[in-house]
């Protein structure tokens, strides 16, 4: 479980302070898929960095699993990152100089996972996103669809109970959005990771079981498919 | 992270800009083959010189003289003790009789010969000419070249001569000359007004020797006696002289078993300069090792160069992969592994460069020993430069450090750099 409490998150100082987060406090279930909508510049991008470490807000709590992650020291984030959650971003940000199986391996090592097991964990990666006929060759060789399932394996190779998906479609064109939307809703309903897409497209956001609105630093509303309550904030 | 999969992330990464990693490295190798050569020429240096020093000293052998005053400045004071003034200002104390029997006297001491200054008029025999002659004593710790005969249990009445005289008396072959009979005269010094006394000394020629290569007496013209003998002559030569009795200096030989260096202490102690093979030795290594010194100075000043080459690489990579630094931060990689990352990276340019800048030298090196030994006219078998493989190691690992230590400013920068930032890099 993800609870988010009062979070408030301000760049800059003084006349040049910009606040990003308002306030922010919501709840997301293990297991849900959930969209979080706005606008560039709505402040969706820094909810994510705040709910998956990166970034530090000045006050509130993020409480994953019962355990507020802005009270851990930055090695502990960095292992909570490690172990627990797995990115994807706009851009893949696959290294490119690097072979598809080295690209999937990175998370592994920076996990510390033994040698032994990894060979095995990096191809059952590749395969449920279709690339392992593809495992030596150079990622930037790799279509942009291609580099997109790349991302999506590295992220899911060392079981994350939680993937943020940073408009993962947002470069690619609809037919091959549409096979990386199915991968990660289906990576969401098959292992039950909570899934977390930050978008600004309303019918990525609507295969969603939860929609959090957000808008200027602060949340509009939250839809929850599964309740039908669509609490009015 | 794993130490290795940093270490194979490193190697991975300079694989992917070959050619900046490899004129990086050329660099650092520049400093790492004058190094190595430095070091290489030092050692050879060092063995030719003991080669040398063991070739013409026995280790039990010291040197003894009179302690000299050292303050040479102004009008000395007269000394009624035996020496021998150059101009009233320089003058060197000889050791008296008295001296000699005083050292014989020291415990640890097996033998004592003086240096006997003895001037011989010529060397002939039966039917050849007369010819300069400058007498040594046989001494059994050099290693002579001997091309006929030998100089074991040289006795009293017996010669060793270089090859150069066997020619000039007439003998067809040294061989020929074993055994046969030459002459030595020598006038008496103390008849100043002519005619001079003169005595003919005859000895049976024992051995015949040819130029040592590592010999410090290279010239051709050697005769050399017992040096009973060669107080025989002397006796006939210098007595009635001021200096008779006198001797400039001594060549002490400690018993078999006893450290040179106690008889060297208490012959100091008793007010005499005693000196070791091991203390001339260490004179001509402490001139190497100066020599050595400047020559890795100028190997420090071009790794000192590269350093500057592998911060500056490490910047711009750093720099160029911003978002990978950014990615792995994201991932979980911990500050302390980027900044390892980074160092490894400019440890591997330092591997390669100590490694290409080694290897070059030794290739180089080996091949051009005979050349240079040829040049400088060096003993066969020896090599002016000896590569050893701890040295060689020491500065590769050297170098490592060294480049390591220049990669860790990049390293903080990239340790550093905010994965938010860096991954909105587009």
């Amino acid at each position: 479980m993800i609870e988010i409490k009062h979070i408030s998150k301000t760049y800059g100082k003084k006349e040049s302070a910009f606040e990003a987060l308002k306030d922010v406090t919501f709840t997301i279930p293990d297991g849900a898929s959930v969209a979080i909508l706005g606008k560039s510049g709505s402040g969706k991008s820094t909810l994510m960095h705040a709910m998956s470490g990166l970034d530090r807000p000045q006050t509130g709590e993020v409480v994953i699993d019962g355990q507020n992650i802005l009270t851990l020291k930055d090695k502990q984030v960095d292992r909570f990152r490690a172990e627990k959650i797995g990115f994807i971003f706009q851009s893949f940000f696959v290294q490119g100089n690097e072979t598809v199986s080295d690209n999937v391996s990175l998370p592994l090592e920076i996990a510390n996972v033994a040698f032994s097991s990894r060979r095995k964990r990096v191809e059952a990666a590749l395969d449920s996103v279709d690339l392992l006929e593809k495992k030596n060759n150079r990622a930037k060789d790799l279509s942009g669809g291609q580099k997109q399932r790349l991302a999506i394996a590295r992220a899911i190779v060392n079981n994350p109970s939680i993937i943020f998906a940073d408009e993962p479609t947002g470069n690619l064109d609809s037919v091959t959005g549409a096979k990386v939307e199915d991968l990660l809703f289906s990576y969401n309903k098959n292992k039950g990771a909570t899934l977390i897409i930050v978008t600004h497209d309303a019918d990525l956001g609507a295969k969603c079981d939860i929609i959090i609105h957000i808008k200027d630093g602060k949340i509009e509303s939250i839809d929850n498919k599964k309740t039908r309550d669509g609490a009015k904030r | 992270m794993k130490f290795v999969d940093i270490t194979k992330r490193a190697g991975r990464s300079l694989r992917e800009s070959k050619a900046r990693t490899i004129l990086t490295s050329l660099a650092i190798g520049v400093g790492a083959f004058t190094i190595t050569l430095s070091l290489a020429a030092g050692a050879g240096g060092r063995q030719y010189a003991a080669d040398i020093v063991s070739a013409n000293t026995n280790k039990q052998e010291l040197q003894v003289s009179q302690k000299q005053e050292s303050a040479l400045s102004g009008p000395q004071e007269y000394s009624d003790s035996p020496s021998v003034t150059f101009g009233g200002r320089f003058s060197v104390k000889q050791l008296s009789s008295a001296d000699i029997d005083k050292i014989a006297a020291v415990s640890g001491v097996k033998s004592v010969s003086p240096a006997y200054n003895l001037s011989v008029k010529y060397i002939t025999r039966v039917g050849a000419k007369k010819y300069n002659a400058s007498v040594s004593q046989y001494n059994n710790a050099m290693s002579y070249n001997f091309i006929a005969g030998n100089g074991k249990n040289l006795a009293d009445d017996e010669i060793v001569l270089s090859k150069d005289y066997i020619t000039a008396l007439g003998f067809k072959s040294p061989q020929e000359a074993i055994g046969q009979t030459v002459d030595l005269v020598v006038a008496r010094a103390a008849d100043i007004v002519p005619p001079q006394d003169q005595k003919t000394f005859s000895y049976k020629i024992a051995g015949v020797i040819d130029q040592n290569e590592l010999s410090f007496a290279s010239n051709q013209t050697v005769i050399l006696v017992t040096p009973a003998a060669a107080k025989t002559m002397y006796d006939y030569n210098q007595t009635g002289t001021t200096t008779y009795g006198n001797y400039l200096a001594a060549v002490v030989i400690a018993k078999d078993g006893v450290d040179v260096n106690t008889v060297k202490d208490q012959l100091n102690k008793l007010g005499y300069d005693a000196q070791t093979a091991q203390d001339l030795m260490s004179t001509i290594f402490q001139f190497i090792n100066v020599l050595q010194g400047i020559l890795i100075g100028f190997g420090a000043l071009a790794v000192l160069t590269s350093v500057f080459g592998i911060i500056n690489t490490q910047y711009i990579s750093v720099l160029e992969r911003t978002q990978q630094i950014g990615l792995m931060k994201a991932l979980g990689m911990r500050r302390r592994d980027v900044g390892r990352l980074f160092k490894l990276e400019a440890a591997w340019i330092g591997f390669l460069g100590g490694a290409i800048g080694a290897g070059l030298a030794m290739v180089v090196g080996l091949a051009a020993n005979p050349w240079i030994s040829n040049v400088l006219s060096l003993p066969k078998g020896t090599d002016l430069l000896i590569f050893q493989p701890l040295s060689v190691t020491v500065v590769i690992v050297g170098l490592i450090l060294v480049s390591v230590g220049a990669g860790i400013l990049p390293a903080r920068k990239a340790a550093k750099l905010d994965p938010i930032e860096a991954l909105r890099t587009e």
